[in-house]
């Protein structure tokens, strides 16, 4: 099975061979290596490859897995090359701008109605965690098109608190809120 | 009466617990601490970890522990450690922690003769210190005189003027929008909002330009109003590249002060601690400077009739001139570095202070010895704007060895509640020098695991490999240069290897039912990716 995958940002590939624990694998174009690889604790991978021992941390993030090893940080997706790019270009459409909440929290404050005028800076939404608020921001001059965040709502990370689209025109390709 | 432990005027008015010392001298064997003059249970108005770590010197000194809890805490560590615990609300802080009558009744149906406030909620309100005195319990901490002479910013700093510490420029009173706009024309930009009520970091804003004054205050009162209930906000000139730099203080009740040496907190995240040090590099260079900022915190503290433990912040400038920031009357977050290069526990040392012991000791017996380093462990993503991270922690392992101590709150299966402050857990070193104390913590940090959601351990231990901390450049700044400086850094090719694999391993290995139900969010990647793995 071959997986492509996006490590902080760089795009590379994996092929995995044969299955854990007696693991073959191939990264990129480089040769195959084997890998004994063992699971100790769930999300813990303990790594053998060329007499040395590793212990892999995974951990699911909103845009992807963290792989922490020895301290050292990589942010992972991980992809499917035939479908990923016509999706991803579709979502990330500069037209509109998706106000999402960055942390797992409380909506406090709701700072615009559907319909409103913005400018950029201006507050939508202030999400609130373990004390902190959050101001979430316009990136742009525009409307609102849509607010999904609800006073006083729980919401997790990567949750769509609000949508603002572009000034003049409003896409008419764009799902607009009542 | 003087008191058998040797002190002259030993008495407590409205203690319960005080009248029954001084009725009965002739009752007092020698030495006071473990006989009729020791508490004999205390509340801990507090949670999280620093309610586990006054718990651990209690049971120490032989005294019972009552916990108190909201309902998101009720299976916090806290409560579990302590002899007693006592349900006092729901989840908001103002609904529980904040609720002087709630905790007051729980003392009294414990039969608890003192209370400890840690640090945070109540530990800095004056009005609390006042009701426990009315309530003839004994509050671990300063007078109620002391608090309101110190816990409000603008107050402190008229009594440091009058201390003849020095201060930055800045409002001795809390301002409005108009106040603001002029002494920002007057004194320029950065200036720097804080809360009248302030610490911790919350209500604090810097501001580098006119348009966001406004917002800035909006936001900075209305943080303040709900961390402190109390909106009022002033402001100062802001010191750019300034080192933050305390000193801890304990004076006793019969006119003994001291100070125990210095920490220095200068890395800092949105006006908040992570990694404290003691002692400064700054003044392990320039040994003079710790008796000249002692002593001016001994006056400020003095000034303000202090006793017990306390600590005196300072600024110190890029010419090692320093101004007096505030004062924290009550324990510090950060205390433990201080108790591991001097050897004391300044709990063990707060309680004996309460009963109305005099100081065990003087200045010139207090010595520092070797270098200790702490990390505060945030439930955050420092590489997301250090946004904080809430939920359950699914795996945990903790680092061991020596000269390793850890103060948390943690446990594996724990849910980290979302309705306050992110700290989990501070990871203090010990070695002889910097440089080992440093080379130790990155050991342990690598020991270190917390699975389930994100924290700063391994942001950590790219500042501590960073060259420009190693050589003890420090300022308040120093992470926001951090990043900007920053190249991201270039892990050893196998490590990338192996990071593939795992996750790569972990994707393939997720059940359907598991891939949807391992993560509540989803990207349009991820989804694909799912997508084509499952077809």
């Amino acid at each position: 099975m071959k997986l492509a995958l996006t490590i902080d940002s760089r795009p590379e590939t994996i092929e995995i061979l044969s299955p854990a624990p007696a693991c073959r694998f191939q990264l990129g174009d480089a040769p195959p290596r084997d890998a004994n690889v063992e699971t100790p604790e769930s999300g813990v991978y303990s790594v053998l490859v060329d007499g040395r021992s590793y212990d892999a941390f995974v951990e699911d993030a909103p845009a992807g897995l963290v792989v922490t090893i020895e301290g050292h940080r990589f942010e992972i997706e991980v992809h499917d090359p035939r479908r990923w790019s016509r999706k991803a270009a579709g979502a990330g459409s500069d037209a509109v701008q998706l106000i999402l909440s960055p942390m797992p929290g409380k909506v406090i404050r709701v700072l615009a109605a559907p319909g409103d005028e913005v400018v950029p800076g201006q507050g939508i939404v202030v999400v609130e965690a373990m004390k902190m608020q959050n101001e979430l921001k316009s990136n742009r001059t525009g409307r609102v098109l849509s607010v999904q965040a609800k006073e006083g709502a729980t919401v997790t990370a990567g949750e769509l608190l609000a949508t603002i689209g572009v000034a003049e025109n409003a896409d008419p390709g764009e799902k607009t809120a009542p | 009466m003087p008191h058998p432990c040797g002190a002259a005027a030993w008495k407590w008015p409205n203690s319960r617990f005080g009248l029954r010392s001084v009725d009965k001298p002739e009752a007092y064997p020698t030495g006071c601490y473990n006989s009729i003059c020791m508490f004999r249970k205390v509340l801990i108005a507090n949670r999280g970890e620093i309610a586990v770590r006054v718990i651990r010197t209690l049971r120490e000194m032989g005294i019972g522990s009552v916990a108190v809890f909201s309902d998101p805490d009720r299976t916090s560590l806290h409560v579990r450690m302590a002899d007693e615990a006592a349900h006092i609300g729901p989840g908001p802080s103002a609904e529980s922690y904040l609720r002087i009558d709630r905790i007051l009744d729980a003392a009294r149906r414990h039969g608890a003769d003192a209370i400890h406030p840690g640090y945070g909620f109540l530990s800095e309100n004056a009005d609390f210190a006042a009701a426990c005195e009315a309530a003839r319990l004994v509050f671990i901490g300063p007078s109620a005189a002391s608090i309101r002479a110190m816990g409000s910013k603008t107050a402190a700093r008229r009594t440091a003027i009058a201390a003849g510490a020095p201060v930055i420029p800045g409002t001795d009173h809390a301002v409005t929008l108009e106040a603001l706009y002029h002494f920002a024309a007057t004194h320029g930009f950065p200036v720097l909002l804080k809360a009248v009520a302030g610490g911790g970091g919350k209500g604090m804003r810097r501001v580098d330009r006119e348009s966001d004054l406004e917002s800035a205050l909006r936001n900075a009162a209305s943080e303040a109003e709900r961390a402190f209930r109390s909106p009022e906000i002033y402001v100062e000139r802001l010191i750019e590249r300034s080192r933050h730099i305390e000193i801890q203080i304990l004076g006793d009740r019969h006119g003994n002060m001291i100070h125990l040496g210095e920490r220095e907190c200068s890395i800092q995240r949105r006006h908040q601690k992570v990694i404290e040090e003691c002692p400064s590099p700054l003044i392990a260079r320039y040994p003079e400077m710790r008796h000249e900022m002692g002593q001016a915190a001994i006056r400020t503290a003095r000034a303000a009739g202090y006793y017990n433990a306390g600590t005196v912040e300072f600024l110190v400038d890029s010419d090692r001139r320093f101004y007096f920031l505030e004062m924290n009357t009550r324990l510090q977050v950060e205390h433990p570095v201080t108790e591991l290069v001097t050897g004391l526990d300044l709990v063990r040392l707060q309680v004996e202070i309460a009963t109305g012991a005099p100081l065990p000791f003087a200045q010139e017996q207090i010595e520092w010895r070797g270098a200790a380093i702490e990390c505060r462990v945030y439930a955050e993503d420092p590489f997301n704007d250090f946004l904080p991270y809430p939920g359950k922690i699914t795996r945990l392992t903790r680092p061991l060895g020596p000269g390793i101590r850890l103060d948390g709150c943690v446990y594996d299966g724990w849910t980290v509640p979302m309705e306050y402050d992110p700290l989990l857990a501070k990871l203090a070193v010990w070695a002889d020098t910097r440089d080992h104390a440093t080379a130790r913590m990155i050991r342990a940090l690598r020991e270190y695991d917390v699975g389930g959601i994100h924290t700063n351990l391994a942001f950590f231990r790219q500042i501590l490999e960073d060259a420009e901390f190693r050589a003890a450049n420090l300022h308040t700044g120093f992470i926001d240069e951090f990043f900007q400086r920053r190249q991201p850094p270039e892990p050893p090719p196998d490590l990338v290897a192996v990071a593939a694999l795992a996750a790569a391993l972990h994707t393939t290995a997720r059940k359907p039912a598991a891939a949807t139900g391992a993560t509540q969010t989803t990207s349009p990647w991820r989804e694909s990716g799912r997508d084509g793995l499952l077809r």
